[in-house]
């Protein structure tokens, strides 16, 4: 959907006041004043009693901040106490936040509407309901009940890796997309790419028409074509001038048609490329073992884990299998907690969760292996030798650091695990395999399997550009994504495809895609794809399981499944893509003497059992490795003034195939906190040498090439270097939700180093452009909202930060002689359920994939850029990153450059916690808000009037106001998308999370026709499922999120409720809130001095 | 001061002026009020023109069709549904194949084309209400939607009003009924209200009815 067309450029006319609250002033600021910032002087200070009384309590507040002995920052303008951010976060929402749309002001409106109400009446005279019509089935499908949803198995293929979905369909289309609890990578879970996928099936902009140039055709035109294509070269040269370009093939059907493609065009090459492939770690597999393999860790077995530049939380494809894995050993319940030890450049989701980090550049990554794998020793001691002397470890504090993880995995053989990332060239995955292997990982905490999806990577892109240009290519077929973008800038590809090229005629060109994008202007065959979700297929996950694929709707848009495609290439009677699925996998079950049985439970459960690859038994070879490490050329050293310039793939976006997806668009980044655009991210040391602050656009000069690209400064990221994410400044024709947004990146990449590389400069241009973060929207002023302490401090709970902030966030507000709250509590005994939900901030990553699944599950409108920057963003889940530290004056206010150089993150999700004392009930005048007799704090749509009281006094801000329409202008496609159990709000209506009310609603009704209590987990009996979760529990990979009935001591919500380290957000208020949190704890190394807790100073 | 200030007749406007500004807005609001709560406001006694004539009349009174054989989805779904032309062509393939009155009818389903219903009982899209939960628990058909089997064209026979559905979620044991007569047409309560009571709460422990009036029962 197109953001809104609002005009927010317009100023304000002069007699509107900018904001009704008086901002909190600090004293720093109010001496900047002096110099003209030019904001609004709200009031003088000289004779100003509230003036005085705010400076002085912003001057304590600052104090108060690390009163239970952390400090908890969000943004460096924050933790600096810069002028901006004080007069941002003094009121609660922005300047301009309750500005209508077209900026006019209050007096112009009334005056308008005086004229306009005669008008009013005159339009809809009847008050009759409009007719309505009911459309049924000419006739229903025997397994639908109107009005019921239908639940799917099926599967989401990108890059090589196959995700089980289990989607929910209400009459015949998809609405909602969860995880299969029975595939062995999801469990159940579905992260933000899978949710958002199903937003790509009902996007309007999709591509609808075949066509030849400009000229639309049919598909039948086209399998004529390529059959006489076919025809000829099979007889001919064996199809030795057709190419193929496809995606990183882990279908077996795709493999399949491939193999007999092959056979009947022996001399035609497949190519497969994607931005992030494993082929690093195969490559390295290879040369430590022989043969490529893929490794799959289990880091529920390991104790302590070195993670060199590796995301593995968060990249695909294991992501959600890792986090679920290393979320179980980060609860104090499950054992001794683990270790994890990142190095990296930029802050990463896995660098988040670390318990020490190292700031270093990606080229320096090979050094500290090297200097690991030499202090480990052993069978790793030959390659790190052999690194040793093409990259320097980092000194300094580095040492340290590389001394403590070495000791560490040594006191932890073959209770550790070392990963290395995708980035990272195949030495660095070579000394980690050798590592593993010396500290005899193998078989425990790491296996290594089969590779599931092969790949020609980069050097395949090399051959088959060179055989474009030499000439010896009359066809080539695309279906991989967009290479054009998503290829380095000086592959080739785009200049070759490209019209004024004066070869270009000599060559056709076929490519298929969901969009027209910036390939599909180049090509002359466009043949628009049908989605995943409407084709059959089948797909292999990293671990080898085999998930097929079953559409959950006809195609919307003509387009064509991907095996139709490929099949047009046998020139054989076509065969539908269910067909062409069927025949495989009959021949597949040879044996199997019912084949329809076995077909039906393969479709039915989504996974080919015994599928999941069984570990290979591996002999290392580690000193074979070697002639990789010396083959390897390390980037030039940055010379002084330039900068490692590093490429990774958009935590959002990925690589640019998810750009026009909205709901992607505006989830905020999950660190920086971005939306709607890619920044260049830079150390604030950085920052300093440069003179930059956040939104400075800066010339980025690598190689002969530029680009500009805004500033963002990100605490935790190495110095001497930047971060481009990549995915942004798309051009795709339609795609409209992606155009004019961030920077394109690739401009900059080259093929030889796509990741990174030294001797990048950056430049100021002088400009500015507004990035657009969260991060400052309802700051909670510095009360213990994100706890978090070291498993020492939490042990003994004796320092003073602690106590206090336990005594400010536990305890029963119902005790008596509690005067915290006069309203009496609820009688909740009779209520069959009681809810109540639990939240670990121990497990949550960060991932956000609840944030996407609560917007999909609840109509929840995307804003578009201007309205989140007036902190007007509709998700009603938000994820507070807070970065922690020492006390703010360590070092000094002057030593501005490093303010906390090495600050930790923590991650909190926020949605309404369902206070059984809500400030918001009490106060709607209309009571739009209610509290159920379970504990629900109710929203009542129709009866809200829009007074915003009720988020006023909400304390955690979790009530998001719809200022504008947000939900009109509906495609009829989109209207498709929509959950019909959830209404769809309009303007002037407040919204929360209800507990995912309508799910509730349904069980229970589904449990009492039967006359039977919800099953839960707790008595749903061995491995299965419960009958109830929230959208953003039944998401959560790492399982930080519980929900259910309090009145049941068996329930896991109850028991993480009586938890040692559970603890109540803003209790001190007397909300009594039925979400808990639960404390997060890190682990620190005693060898390591880890981040120290202030106590008591400010 | 020698005489009074204002003449005669201001008193009388100044009554009645007084008494309009009073009864103006009362009688204002009040019938609005009035007007939202009567037929007109509730779309009660309306009885809608379908596109095809379709008389309750004969399929259930003369010839005795239970609701549920149309209306299949009730006790199992929010929505109590409106039969697909298959379930009409699986008597008029047969019976009346070549009544004129069921052209249309014939004509929607081999075209594959579906028959655009009106619809009659209609709350609004704020309004989550549930139907299998309501029959399973002893709320007959009757009850809302009155004598069907005497309606040649249905109408909405009950207001439908969030108050009037209030009312027996505050106190259902009235409005049950045992659940072999859920579709009974002129099943009555025992003449008698203590028995009639008895029935109710008996009925209301059997089927254990716990009407919920918590605002997010209907509304999400």
């Amino acid at each position: 959907m197109p953001p809104m067309n609002t005009k927010n450029d317009s100023a304000p006319s002069p007699g509107t006041p900018s904001s009704f609250a008086l901002p909190v002033v600090p004293a720093q600021a109010a001496a900047a004043e002096e110099h003209g910032h030019g904001h609004d002087h709200a009031h003088p200070h000289e004779h100003d009693e509230v003036g005085a009384a705010l400076d002085h309590a912003a001057g304590a507040g600052v104090a108060t901040e690390g009163g239970y002995g952390k400090t908890y920052w969000r943004s460096l303008e924050e933790r600096l106490g810069k002028p901006e951010y004080m007069e941002t976060v003094g009121p609660e929402f922005p300047e301009g936040a309750d500005l209508p749309p077209t900026g006019f002001a209050r007096r112009e409106f009334m005056q308008l509407i005086g004229a306009s109400v005669a008008l009013a009446g005159a339009t809809a005279c009847t008050t009759r309901p409009s007719d309505e019509r009911m459309v049924a089935f000419t006739k229903t499908p025997p397994e639908l009940t109107p009005g019921n949803p239908l639940h799917y198995a099926s599967g989401m293929t990108f890059a090589g890796h196959t995700s089980g979905l289990l989607i929910t369909a209400r009459e015949g289309r998809p609405v909602k997309v969860e995880g299969n609890p029975q595939h062995p990578v999801n469990q159940g879970a579905a992260g933000i790419y899978e949710q958002a996928f199903l937003l790509s099936l009902y996007d309007p902009q999709r591509a609808r028409v075949l066509r030849q140039g400009k000229a639309p055709r049919s598909v039948r035109t086209l399998a004529e074509e390529i059959a006489g294509l076919v025809g000829k070269a099979s007889t001919g040269d064996g199809g030795a001038r057709i190419r193929f370009l496809t995606e990183p093939n882990n279908s077996p059907v795709m493999g399949h048609l491939r193999s007999r493609i092959q056979q009947k065009l022996p001399n035609a090459r497949f190519y497969s490329h994607a931005t992030l492939t494993q082929d690093p770690s195969h490559e390295a597999a290879q040369a430590v073992f022989g043969q490529a393999l893929t490794a799959q860790y289990d880091f529920s077995q390991a104790d302590v884990i070195l993670s060199l530049d590796a995301d593995f939380l968060e990249s695909r494809p294991a992501n959600l299998a890792y986090a679920r894995q290393f979320a179980h050993r980060r609860d104090p319940k499950m054992g001794s907690l683990n270790r994890l030890y990142v190095a990296e450049t930029r802050y990463s989701i896995t660098g988040g969760m670390a318990d020490h980090r190292l700031r270093v550049r990606s080229s320096d990554i090979l050094g500290v292996a090297a200097a690991v794998a030499q202090a480990v020793g052993g069978q790793a001691a030959g390659l790190a030798s052999a690194a040793a002397s093409k990259s320097a470890a980092p000194s300094g504090s580095a040492e340290k650091w590389i001394a403590a993880v070495a000791g560490d995995l040594r006191n932890a053989s073959g209770r550790c695990v070392v990963v290395a990332g995708e980035r990272q060239p195949a030495a660095v995955h070579a000394l980690a395999h050798a590592l593993n292997v010396a500290l005899g990982n193998v078989g425990k905490t790491v296996r290594y399997l089969p590779v599931a999806t092969e790949s020609t990577g980069l050097a395949g892109i090399r051959e088959l550009i060179a055989d474009i240009k030499g000439g010896k290519v009359d066809t080539l077929v695309i279906t991989a994504w967009n290479p054009v973008y998503s290829l380095p800038v000086d592959s080739g590809l785009a200049e070759l495809l490209d019209p004024k090229h004066p070869e270009r005629t000599k060559f056709t060109v076929l490519y298929t895609s969901l969009f027209e994008d910036e390939t599909s202007a180049l090509v002359d065959w466009f043949v628009p794809a049908a989605h995943q979700l409407e084709s059959w297929s089948d797909g292999r996950s990293f671990d080898g399981t085999v998930s097929i694929a079953q559409p959950l709707i006809q195609p919307l848009f003509n387009g064509v499944p991907e095996t139709e495609l490929l099949a047009l290439f046998l020139d054989e009677p076509f065969r539908p893509a269910y067909q062409i699925l069927r025949d495989f996998w009959r021949g597949q079950a040879a044996g199997v003497a019912d084949f329809e049985s076995h077909w039906e439970s393969l479709v039915s459960v989504g996974i080919v059992p015994g599928s999941t690859a069984a570990a290979v038994n591996v002999a290392a070879n580690t000193d074979g490795a070697t002639a990789l490490i010396n083959g390897y050329q390390a980037p030039k050293p940055a010379a002084t003034g330039q900068y490692e310039i590093n490429f990774v793939p958009d935590y959002k976006i990925y690589d640019g195939r998810f750009a026009n997806s909205s709901w992607l668009q505006e989830l905020p980044d999950p660190i920086t906190k971005l939306v709607w655009d890619n920044p260049l991210l830079i150390s604030p040391r950085t920052a300093e040498e440069l003179k930059v602050e956040r939104g400075d656009v800066l010339e980025v000069s690598y190689g002969n090439r530029k680009i500009q690209a805004p500033v963002w400064i990100m605490p935790g990221h190495a110095d001497g270097a930047a971060t481009l994410p990549l995915g942004y400044g798309r051009t795709g024709l339609h795609e409209t939700t992606a155009q004019g947004k961030g920077y394109n990146a690739n401009l900059l990449r080259t093929m030889n180093a796509p990741w990174f590389d030294g001797g990048a400069t950056l430049t100021k241009t002088g400009e500015t452009y507004k990035l657009i973060s969260t991060q400052q929207h309802w700051s909670t002023a510095g009360r213990p909202v994100a706890l978090d302490f070291t498993v020492e401090e939490w042990r003994t709970k004796a320092g003073h930060g602690i106590k206090s902030a336990l005594a400010r966030t536990r305890g029963d507000l119902d005790a008596p002689g509690n005067k915290l709250n006069l309203m009496p509590p609820f009688k909740y005994d009779e209520a069959e359920y009681k809810w109540g939900m639990a939240i670990d901030l121990a497990r949550c990553t960060g991932c956000a994939a609840c944030v996407v699944a609560c917007q999909a599950e609840n109509n929840i409108p995307v804003v578009g850029k201007d309205q989140v920057s007036r902190s007007r963003e509709m998700q009603w889940l938000r994820i507070d990153r807070y970065f922690t530290g020492a006390g703010i004056f360590e070092g000094g206010y002057e030593n501005r450059a490093s303010p906390d150089s090495e600050p930790q993150i923590v991650m909190q999700p926020v949605m309404c916690v369902h206070c059984e004392k809500a400030p918001c009930e009490y106060v709607c005048p209309v009571n739009a808000t209610v509290h159920s007799d379970e504990g629900l704090n109710d929203m009542v749509y129709n009866r809200c009037v829009g007074t915003r009281y009720c988020s006023n006094n909400c304390p955690y801000k979790v009530r998001r106001f719809n200022y504008l329409h947000y939900t009109q202008g509906k495609q009829p496609t989109e209207k498709m998308a929509m959950n019909p159990d959830v209404t769809v709000r309009n303007r002037g209506v407040m919204e929360k999370c209800t507990y995912c009310v309508q799910r509730i609603e349904r069980t229970r009704i589904n449990a009492r026709i039967e006359r039977r209590k919800i099953t839960f987990e707790q008595s749903a009996g061995e491995g299965k499922q419960g009958e109830l979760h929230t959208a953003c529990q039944q998401a959560c990979p790492t399982q930080a999120i519980t929900f259910g009935s309090l009145h049941d001591p068996e329930a896991r919500v109850t028991k993480l409720h009586n938890d040692e380290r559970h603890y109540k957000l803003l209790q001190e208020l007397g909300t009594q809130p039925r979400t808990v949190h639960l404390v997060r704890l890190r682990n620190p190394n005693p060898a390591l001095a880890a981040p120290k807790a202030s106590e008591g100073e400010h | 001061m020698s005489g009074p200030l204002f003449p005669r007749w201001t008193n009388t406007v100044s009554r009645l002026s007084a008494a309009g500004l009073l009864a103006v807005p009362a009688i204002g609001i009040g019938g609005l009020m009035a007007y939202v709560r009567s037929p007109y406001g509730t779309n009660m006694q309306r009885p809608y023109e379908q596109p095809i004539e379709f008389d309750h009349r004969h399929h259930v009174r003369d010839e005795k069709i239970d609701c549920r054989f149309c209306h299949w989805s009730v006790e199992k779904s929010p929505s109590a549904g409106i039969p697909s032309t298959t379930v009409c062509m699986s008597c008029h393939a047969q019976i009346w194949n070549k009544s004129p009155y069921l052209t249309e009818v014939r004509k929607a389903f081999f075209a594959d084309q579906p028959i655009p219903w009106v619809r009659v009982h209609n709350l609004p899209d704020f309004v989550y209400f549930n139907h299998a939960i309501h029959v399973n628990k002893g709320v007959g058909c009757v009850t809302c939607h009155g004598r069907v089997d005497e309606m040649a064209a249905i109408e909405q026979q009950k207001p439908l009003t969030m108050g009037w559905c209030v009312e027996c979620h505050r106190n259902p044991t009235p409005h049950l009924r045992p659940l072999e007569y859920i579709t009974s047409m002129t099943w009555t309560p025992p003449a008698a209200p203590q028995e009639a009571q008895g029935l109710g709460e008996k009925l209301a422990k059997e089927y254990d009815v716990h009407s919920r009036t918590s605002c997010s029962t209907c509304h999400r």
